[in-house]
Order: structure tokens, then sequence, then C-alpha cells
């Protein structure tokens, strides 16, 4: 449980508390958890497997989802869940068999009005998340400009 | 005898030379390359450089040949995101210049 980065640095017995509160999905391998544009009502936390998230690109005029992010055991995804305006800005499938915890906003939600601090540390925890997210994007799109300005500039 | 039948033996060859440079010039004229996406630039570019001799040609990277099935390509695009995930992993690891813009070996940028 404290491999679950969403509950890190909770008490195992509030992290069991937290957890209780979701639902387990199974999903086969090539399932889709949540597709792109979806409304976003439960954050997920991977238990088995791992899941594809993607994108929608445009290859030789066919749409294809190409690979954006990968999230395995003790991850978290589907953070829009608790980001207005709750809609998923991606897509997460299932490449193998695979299992998450559901955590609905609206559960979570009621949870944290009794319980405060747990909800504090939740809200720390997600947003080392989105953190973590907007620095490594942004430095793979840094990354991507630095090869354009060499092209164009070569 | 001999002279003429290694005149007309000649007179075969050079006809033949001739067809291959006439098919070879009017194929595919009515369906021009399908080019891969960003390679059209690169591309574009090369063929506007001066020709010069001893210069190697640029070697454009893989995925810019047409030839590469969609398949492959979408591989090469999936180990280019991982690769780049890994290398902004570095960086934010030990956060440098250097590392930010560290090279990697990818066949989709290379």
């Amino acid at each position: 449980m404290t491999d679950i980065d969403l509950l890190r640095g909770l008490a195992p017995d509030e992290a069991a508390r937290v957890l209780a509160l979701g639902e387990r999905v199974e999903l086969g391998a090539g399932e889709e958890l949540f597709h792109l544009g979806d409304s976003a009502e439960s954050i997920y936390l991977v238990v088995l497997g791992h899941l594809r998230l993607t994108l929608p690109m445009q290859v030789r005029n066919h749409e294809e989802d190409v690979l954006v992010e990968e999230r395995s055991s003790g991850q978290t995804v589907g953070w829009s869940a608790l980001i207005p305006p709750y809609r998923f800005t991606l897509t997460a499938i299932a490449p193998v068999d695979a299992e998450v915890i559901a955590l609905s906003r609206e559960a979570l939600n009621a949870y944290f009005e009794e319980h405060p601090a747990t909800g504090y540390a939740v809200s720390l925890n997600v947003s080392c998340v989105i953190g973590h997210r907007l620095q490594l994007f942004q430095a793979m799109w840094l990354r991507e400009v630095q090869r354009m300005v060499e092209l164009r500039c070569a | 005898m001999e002279m003429l039948l290694m005149g007309a033996c000649l007179s075969v060859f050079g006809m033949a030379v001739v067809c291959l440079a006439f098919g070879a010039a009017t194929r595919d004229l009515g369906n021009p390359p399908v080019v891969a996406p960003g390679a059209g630039k690169e591309m574009a570019r090369a063929a506007a450089s001066p020709a010069r001799f001893f210069v190697e040609p640029p070697v454009l990277p893989m995925a810019a040949h047409s030839s590469v099935p969609i398949e492959a390509l979408l591989l090469q695009i999936e180990n280019h995101v991982r690769q780049e995930h890994a290398a902004a992993e570095c960086f934010l690891a030990s956060p440098s210049a250097l590392l930010l813009h560290s090279r990697s070996v990818s066949t989709f940028v290379n």
C-alpha cells in the first residue's frame, strides 16, 4: 500500500480506509479503461499489469493512437477526475490483463470533507503526480523544439 | 559475316539500353510517391541544396522513407517516445542544460 503514489505519507490504516472507498476493476488485454474526451468520474490506481496512455495522431492520413506514457502498478491514472472540467485528456488501454482500483470523485470528496488531513495528504500526492507529468512533458517538448531549431537553422 | 553479327549484337544491346532508360524516365509519373509526415521539409531542403562533388548526400531519417510499413513506423514512434521519456526523466533527476539536450539513439530522428 505504501507503494501507491496517491496514498504516500498516509498511515497504513488510513490508506486502507481510502482504498476501501474504491472498486476493483479488471481489464482484459486490449480493453479500454477510458477514452479521450469521456466524462471523468473516477481516478484509478493501477494494482496489476500496466496501462498505455495514448493520444490520436495522423500517421500517413490514418488516425493512430500513439503512446504518450505508460503507467504501472502503484501509479495513478485519470487525475482529470479531480480537476475541472472533469474530462479525460488521454485514452487508457490495458495491453495485457490488468487490474485497477476506481475511486470516484464523489466518494473521495465526501470522505475528505470528514477527514481533511487525509484530503490534504492525498491532494499533495495528486499535485506531485501532476507536477511530475508537467515537468516531464515540458522537457520532452523542449527537446523537440530544439530539434526543430537545429533543422531550420542548419 | 562476323562483323555483321557483331554489329547486330551491338544494335540489340543499344536498343535494350535505350528502352530501359525510357522506362526509368517515364515511370510513376501519374502517382507521386507518398512521403512520411515531417520528411517533406527535409527532402525539399536536400533537393534545394546545390549539388556538390565529393560531398555525400544528406541521409534522411529512417521514418522518412515511405517504404517503411506503418506498423514499423508506429513502433519507431513508440520507441522514440520511450527514449524521450527516459531522457526527460534523467533531466528531472539531475537538471542541467547538458542533460536536457542529451542525444538519443532514436531511429525516428537520427
